[in-house]
């Protein structure tokens, strides 16, 4: 057999030029022409996120921005879905904590078309009280269908359980039943006023365009759209006590979803780059350290992982895994000892090169995609990041050394202060976990 | 819509290499398909094409276990495997000068994959895939649909009567000589179809392939395709009912239809999104937001080439709604679209979604090259990726109309209802 062959000479990648405007109503207009693409995505990111809501409105931001989508004065929700889509567009319309996106992805010859819709949809929406009714019961349906899947309950149960009580990050942020039950269509009209405004809104057009026929476009159909918006929320999201275990008892399981973190970093943390490489080593890749020693050693689990979610203020940091309730206490203690060796054994410089190397060299693949360019700019517009962020990427993921990795992982990672959150049979774990000296143990029903 | 270039060719061995340049990107992908799927499992072995396909990421003569992924990883790229009915594919995405890596690793593997196969690595794959089962299927709302669905549709001893991840107890089963066996039988060149797409230089790819691939042995014994020979419909209705841990009813709805590739089944491609695809379908328009029975609907059919295919959906109740209330709308606006055809907004509508759905498909190099994969080892017809969207735009009303009325009928469906634990008793 022919031994490993040397690689080629790498061809230069750049992430591709954009223009910035700001149009006089204060909407940052985003172009990134793309040579010989037959695509184009329009995604228009407004900061009317979760993090705009009040709490006693918590998931009024989401179904906001998913009631757009049913129509616009002019036409109704049927009529809306079947102008968008005879074009072939299917408009998306969804939120997270920092803001919300409006936008779709359609053959070039489309962008007029359908920006004009979106506009109108922005602009003018129909914001029908029938069709709220509609939306709501699904999304209440939703969280209870939520409820009875194990991981999505371990998620929504992790944050309930790692947050302080009044820190909004403790919950989803499509809301909860006892709020979403008391949001009216009264809600979304004012959230919609208060919110989606061109002040604290972007749009990027990228793909098969000509930039000035772009953002002509964008002037002509959004010409009538003003005000300034009233912009997100601050909050300081603290943790709900020190090491503890909670048991989310969902009878009949035959696996335990474990969630095992702490409160993390925000978007704008000093240490982000190391923090992104350290999580990728520890549980980002297939090789990390605990995808290797939870599924490749010891086969407790189809997959080991850990991840960051930094937000404007700090989400949560979690490792996680899916374990059969057999080895639900040794596997705790797997993912314990990781986070701990993290801390303790830093890695040696091929262990840190092969992550870095990923991560570096994975970069053209992240942007191969006409909605995966604009989905790049999304940051730098909601976090304010620099213009040539993503050209300065590469060289700021080069630069991490392996001391950066253990001052980040001694500084980001705490076991000590953990969450164990555990959602399984609690018949079947309960005394083997509360014999485990793991911390105090609590079990509660599932939400 | 644009054409991708195809070049095809084939090694002495047997082995097909499909080649689609496109340099716009410094990335490429590489793509097999082995013409091997659990509908090739024998009896007692069910979820064994599965489990070989993880023991193909444990290690070969030159490589460590788990040292595909790291390597494939260190140089910038993304890779994976998944095993289907018909098929296991293997696939890297990676900077375009790191090709040869890609192109020796799996060759490597297919060469040399025994010499590092050991008891415990097999082991310990075991209770990694008994854990996918059990996250997928054991532990998961609805989780086991698909296994009871193709149990129905399908009957005993057919090759799709049994999901691909198989049983418990027939993944307990396996063993070191099943791995020898499976390995001998079906992992040369003679099945396999390898695909690069991207950015590459044709004379030295096509180089490539040789120098690597060149020196695996055929095997001349390949066994002959599995009998997949079923009625073209079922005969009967047949109803299914489980109570499951689940706070929603839902209902599954099952036909079996004519084989991916063949005109009827492109019409009930278009049926399906007609019925099921977007916010204006009828699924959607009629159930979920107008008479607000639904919280979702969901129809497809399943791209398979063995006797008959499925056409499929399901529906979720919303809270108080009966199983029965749902099924007889859900089954209204199926006998709409049969009976009275699809109208020019329907078809205008699907076919104008699909054309952006495929274009946004194609911009990823990987999901080209599998496409080219899935065309040359089902149909030995790699071409068939450019002519998709206008097979697609070719069907009529009169072609959707025909192939529902033949094949969504009550004796040729199955219909799986689960409803909450707690009503059921």
């Amino acid at each position: 057999m022919i031994a490993r062959p040397p690689a080629g000479t790498p061809r230069t990648y750049r992430f591709p030029d954009f223009v910035r405007h700001q149009l006089p109503s204060g909407l940052g207009v985003w172009l990134v022409p793309l040579a010989e693409r037959e695509l184009v995505s329009v995604h228009l990111v407004t900061d009317a996120g979760a993090a705009t809501e009040d709490e006693a409105q918590a998931g009024i931001a989401a179904l906001t921005a998913q009631l757009l989508v049913t129509g616009t004065e002019r036409l109704d929700a049927a009529t809306f879905a079947e102008t968008t889509e005879r074009l072939g567009i299917s408009v998306g319309s969804e939120s997270t904590w920092d803001s919300a996106r409006a936008g779709f992805t359609a053959l070039g010859s489309k962008l007029d078309d359908g920006l004009a819709l979106l506009a109108e949809m922005i602009l003018t929406p129909r914001l029908d009280a029938g069709e709220f009714e509609r939306l709501k019961g699904e999304r209440l349906n939703d969280i209870l269908q939520a409820r009875a899947d194990p991981g999505r309950l371990a998620e929504e149960s992790f944050l309930r359980e790692v947050y302080a009580p009044d820190v909004p990050y403790g919950r989803l942020a499509a809301g909860v039943p006892e709020s979403v039950r008391a949001l009216d269509v009264a809600s979304a009209r004012a959230f919609h006023d208060a919110h989606y405004a061109p002040g604290v809104a972007h749009l990027v057009i990228a793909g098969a365009i000509d930039p000035d026929v772009a953002l002509a476009a964008a002037e002509r159909h959004l010409a009538d759209w003003s005000g300034a918006g009233t912009g997100h929320r601050t909050f300081e999201p603290r943790q709900r006590g020190g090491r503890r275990v909670v048991l989310v008892n969902r009878p009949g399981s035959v696996q335990s979803e474990l969630r095992v973190g702490h409160v993390g970093i925000d978007r704008h943390h000093p240490a982000y780059v190391p923090a992104l490489v350290m999580a990728a080593l520890l549980g980002g890749v297939f090789g990390s350290r605990l995808n290797r020693r939870l599924r490749e050693e010891l086969g407790y689990t189809y997959g080991a992982r850990c991840t960051f979610d930094p937000r404007r203020a700090a989400g949560p940091f979690t490792a996680s895994a899916a374990v059969q309730t057999e080895v639900t206490v040794d596997a705790i203690r797997e993912l314990l000892g990781q986070l701990e060796r993290i801390r303790s054994e830093p890695p040696d410089e091929a262990e840190l090169a092969a992550v870095r190397d990923f991560l570096v060299g994975v970069f053209p693949l992240r942007f191969e995609t006409t909605p995966g360019i604009a989905a790049a700019i999304e940051p730098l517009a909601v976090y304010g990041l620099p213009d040539d962020y993503w050209q300065t990427y590469r060289s700021r993921l080069e630069a991490v050394t392996v001391d950066d990795v253990l001052a980040a992982a001694r500084d980001l990672v705490r076991p000590d202060d953990a969450l164990i959150l555990v959602t399984g049979d609690a018949s079947r774990v309960r005394d083997e976990l509360a014999a485990a000296d793991l911390g105090p143990l609590e079990v509660v029903p599932a939400a | 819509m644009p054409q991708l270039p195809i070049e095809r060719h084939r090694l002495d061995n047997g082995l097909r290499v499909i080649l689609s340049r496109d340099p716009r990107a410094p990335l490429v992908a590489v793509n097999l398909w082995y013409d091997v799927g659990s509908r090739h499992e024998k009896p007692g072995k069910t979820g064994f094409a599965h489990l070989f396909e993880h023991m193909m990421f444990q290690g070969s003569a030159n490589v460590e276990k788990g040292e595909h992924f790291s390597l494939v990883q260190a140089a910038g790229g993304s890779l994976n495997a998944s095993t289907w009915l018909d098929r296991t594919n293997y696939f890297e995405t990676l900077p375009g000068h790191e090709l040869e890596l890609a192109i020796w690793l799996e060759a490597d593997r297919m060469a040399s994959l025994l010499p590092a196969m050991t008891q415990e690595k097999l082991d310990n794959q075991r209770e990694v895939v008994k854990n996918e089962r059990r996250s997928s299927v054991d532990n998961q709302p609805y989780g086991d649909w698909d296994e009871r669905i193709q149990a129905l549709v399908y009957p005993d001893g057919h090759p799709y009567h049994h999901s691909t991840i198989g049983s418990m107890e027939d993944l307990e089963a396996a063993s070191l000589d099943d791995v020898r066996d499976f390995f001998a039988t079906w992992y040369a060149p003679n099945n396999a179809v390898l695909t690069i797409a991207g950015d590459f230089e044709t004379d030295a790819a096509l180089a490539m392939a040789h120098r690597h691939f060149g020196p695996i042995r055929a095997n001349p014994s390949l066994p002959p395709p599995p009998d997949m020979t079923v009625d073209a419909i079922i005969g009967r209705g047949v109803r299914d009912t489980s109570a499951d841990r689940v706070p929603l009813t839902r209902i599954y709805l099952a036909h079996r239809i004519p084989p991916f590739g063949t005109d009827a089944f492109d019409a009930l491609d278009v049926g399906a999104d007609i019925l099921g695809s977007g916010r204006a379908s009828r699924l959607y328009a009629g159930l979920v937001r107008e008479q607000r029975l639904a919280q979702d609907a969901s129809v497809f059919v399943f791209p398979i080439v063995g006797g008959a295919s499925m056409l499929a959906l399901w529906v979720t109740a919303r809270p108080g709604v009966t199983a029965e209330t749902l099924e007889a709308a859900t089954l209204a606006e199926i006998d709409r679209l049969a009976t009275n055809g699809p109208t020019d907004s329907d078809l205008e509508r699907v076919r104008n979604l699909h054309a952006a759905h495929a274009a946004g498909s194609l911009e990823r190099i990987s999901e080209r090259a599998d496409r080219l994969s899935m065309y040359a080892c089902l149909f030995d017809e790699p071409e068939r990726i450019n002519s998709e969207v206008a097979r697609y735009a070719a069907v009529d009303a009169a072609r959707v109309a025909a192939a529902l009325r033949a094949s969504a009928r009550e004796d040729n469906r199955v219909t799986l209802t689960y409803v909450p634990a707690e009503a059921a008793s």
